[in-house]
C-alpha cells in the first residue's frame, strides 16, 4: 500500500476518508487516493474481503 | 363471476386422487380460487388469494405447469427429475411424542409411539447428506427436545458435515432447564425455530391448550445466554392472533440480536386440525401481507415473493432491527423478481438466522442509523441487527397446487425418501378428528 503512484497524475496517493455509496447506504473507509485527480486505489484484499461481505449482507437472496 | 386463467393440478381432498384444477379469478375483487372436481366426490373451490396484493405481479416469476407435468404428483413423491427446485432444508422427525397437544399440528404429534433409535437417526443423517448435499437440517417431531440424546444427534450431524442445524421446538425444555440451551449449543445447534404464536397467554391457551407466554420468553432468554439465534414462528389463525402480527414483530425486533426474525405460517389443515376449513377461516398469503402492512406501517413494496419456492408459498423482508415505531427498517430490495437456487436460499437463512460469534464484536453496534459508519462498524451492525420477516404458506388437501409443489425446497426425510413438505404431510379429509 505504501508508495503508490497515481498512473494518471504521477503523484503519490494519500490515505483519505472515502465514501462508498451502495444500495442507499454511505459507508466510509480510509483509502489511498490521488490528491490531484481523486482516483482511489482499491486493493484486491479489500474488494474480495470486506466489500464483498458488505454486498453479501446487504443484498437479497 | 369467476374466470379460469391458469391450469394446474391438485388432489381430491377426500380421496387424494390426482385431479385437474384451475385457478379462477373474481375480476372485481381480484380474488383467486383453486377449483377442481373429483368424479367420486364432486366439485371443490378454495380461496388462494383475496386481492389485497396484485396477483399477477406477485406471481410474475412462476412458470405454469406444462400439460405433461405433475401427472404423478404428489402420489409418486420423492423428489424426481421433474421437480423444479433443489433441497434447501430437510426436516427429520426424531420423535412422534409431544408434551403439548395442539389444536393444529402438521405432524399430528403426540401419543406414545416409540422413538426411532439413535443409530437409525444417524443413518438418516448420513443418507440426507448423500441425497441432498449439505442442506439445512431441521430436527422436528413431535417435540424433538423430549429425546435426551438430542445433543448427541446434533453433534453427530455436525461431525458428518451438516453446517446449519435448526431445532423446531415449542421451547418448553429450553425454558425449564436453563443448562439445556448450553448443551445444544455445545453440540453444534445453529438456530432455534421457536413456536411463538403471540404476546399473550390467551393465544397459547387457544392454540396450545396452556398459558405459555412466560415460558416462551424464558426460552429466548436462555438461548440468548449461549448465543443461539432464535426465529419466532407464529401459526396465524383467524380470530386468535391475526391482529397480533405487528406486536409479534415489534417484540421480536426489540429482542434483537437474540431474536433473528419472525417466520409466519398461516394455518393449514393437515395432520391434526379441529374442523374442515371453511373459506372464511383461511388466511391467504396476501391477507397476511396486508395484515402486517396495516399493523406495522410497512409498505407493500418491501415484501418480496419467495424467490426459491413458488411465490404463492411465501415472502421475505430483509431488515435491520431499529428503534423506529414498527421495530424494523427494511433493507433495499436488490434482486426483484429473480429466482434463487436452494443453495442461495439456504445460505441466506443460515447467515441471517444464526448469531455471529462474539469475536465479531456482535454487540458493539448500537441501534442507530447505519448511514454514517465505517465499513467495519457497518458490517458489525448488519450482522448484529439483521432481522427478517418471512412467511411460509403450507398447502393442504383443499388448496394443494402442484405448480407450487414443483418448486418446493423444504423437504422431509421419510423412510429413505426425500419428499416435498406438503406432499409428505398431505392429509385426506376423512382423517379429520
Amino acid at each position: 500500500m505504501e508508495n503508490l503512484i497515481c498512473a494518471k497524475c504521477g503523484v503519490p496517493l494519500e490515505k483519505r476518508r472515502t465514501a462508498f455509496q451502495y444500495l442507499g447506504y454511505e459507508i466510509y473507509e480510509e483509502l489511498p487516493r490521488c490528491p490531484v485527480c481523486g482516483q482511489v486505489y482499491l486493493d484486491e484484499a479489500l474488494v474480495r474481503g470486506r466489500m464483498h461481505e458488505v454486498e453479501t449482507e446487504v443484498e437479497d437472496k | 363471476m369467476r374466470k379460469p386463467f391458469r391450469d394446474t393440478r391438485s388432489v381430491c381432498p377426500v380421496c387424494l386422487r390426482p385431479v385437474k384444477a384451475q385457478l379462477c379469478r373474481e375480476e372485481e375483487a381480484g380474488a383467486v380460487f383453486l377449483q377442481k372436481s373429483c368424479p367420486s366426490h364432486g366439485a371443490f373451490s378454495v380461496p388462494v388469494w383475496r386481492g389485497k396484493v396484485p396477483f399477477d405481479q406477485w406471481t410474475a416469476n412462476a412458470k405454469p405447469l406444462g400439460p405433461e407435468e405433475g401427472l404423478y404428483c404428489p402420489s409418486a413423491c420423492g423428489i424426481c427429475p421433474e421437480h423444479g427446485q433443489g433441497t434447501c432444508c430437510v426436516l427429520l422427525e426424531v420423535t412422534r411424542r409431544c408434551d403439548l397437544f395442539c389444536q393444529y399440528c402438521f405432524a399430528n404429534g403426540g401419543g406414545m409411539a416409540e422413538d426411532p433409535p439413535l443409530d437409525e437417526l444417524k443413518r438418516a443423517v448420513d443418507d440426507i447428506l448423500r441425497q441432498c448435499g449439505k442442506p439445512l437440517l431441521q430436527l422436528s417431531g413431535g417435540e424433538p427436545s423430549l429425546r435426551d440424546d438430542l445433543p448427541e444427534l446434533i453433534a453427530y450431524a455436525r461431525k458428518q458435515g451438516c453446517e446449519t442445524i435448526q431445532l423446531n421446538t415449542n421451547g418448553l425444555r429450553l425454558a425449564r432447564e436453563p443448562e439445556y440451551a448450553a448443551r445444544l449449543a455445545e453440540a453444534g445447534l445453529s438456530i432455534v425455530f421457536l413456536q411463538f404464536d403471540g404476546v399473550s397467554d390467551q393465544v397459547y391457551e387457544a392454540l396450545r391448550g396452556a398459558k405459555l407466554y412466560e415460558e416462551k420468553m424464558r426460552a429466548i432468554e436462555n438461548c440468548n445466554r449461549v448465543r443461539t439465534g432464535v426465529t419466532l414462528v407464529p401459526t396465524v389463525v383467524r380470530g386468535v392472533n391475526d391482529q397480533m402480527l405487528g406486536e409479534i414483530i415489534r417484540l421480536g425486533a426489540s429482542l434483537s440480536p437474540a431474536v433473528r426474525g419472525v417466520h409466519f405460517q398461516p394455518v393449514s389443515h393437515f395432520g391434526r386440525y379441529p374442523v374442515v376449513p371453511q373459506d372464511g377461516m383461511r388466511i391467504t398469503l396476501d391477507e397476511l401481507i396486508d395484515g402486517i402492512c396495516r399493523q406495522t406501517g410497512l409498505s407493500l413494496d418491501v415484501f418480496q415473493p419467495s424467490c426459491c419456492d413458488h411465490p404463492l408459498c411465501g415472502f421475505h423482508i430483509s431488515a435491520l432491527a431499529s428503534p423506529c415505531c414498527c421495530g424494523v427498517k427494511p433493507l433495499p430490495v436488490s434482486r426483484q423478481g429473480a429466482v434463487s437456487t436452494a443453495e442461495q436460499n439456504r445460505d441466506y437463512i443460515a447467515r441471517r438466522w444464526q448469531r455471529g460469534s462474539s469475536q465479531d464484536g456482535e454487540d458493539a453496534g448500537p441501534l442507530n442509523d447505519p448511514k454514517a459508519l465505517d465499513m467495519n462498524a457497518f458490517l458489525r451492525l448488519l450482522r448484529t441487527r439483521s432481522f427478517t420477516i418471512t412467511a411460509m404458506a403450507f398447502q393442504d388437501a383443499w388448496n394443494l397446487d402442484i405448480e407450487r409443489l414443483h418448486r418446493c425446497s423444504l423437504h422431509v426425510y421419510n423412510k429413505g425418501m426425500v419428499k416435498p413438505f406438503c406432499a409428505n404431510y398431505l392429509t385426506a379429509a376423512q382423517a379429520e378428528n
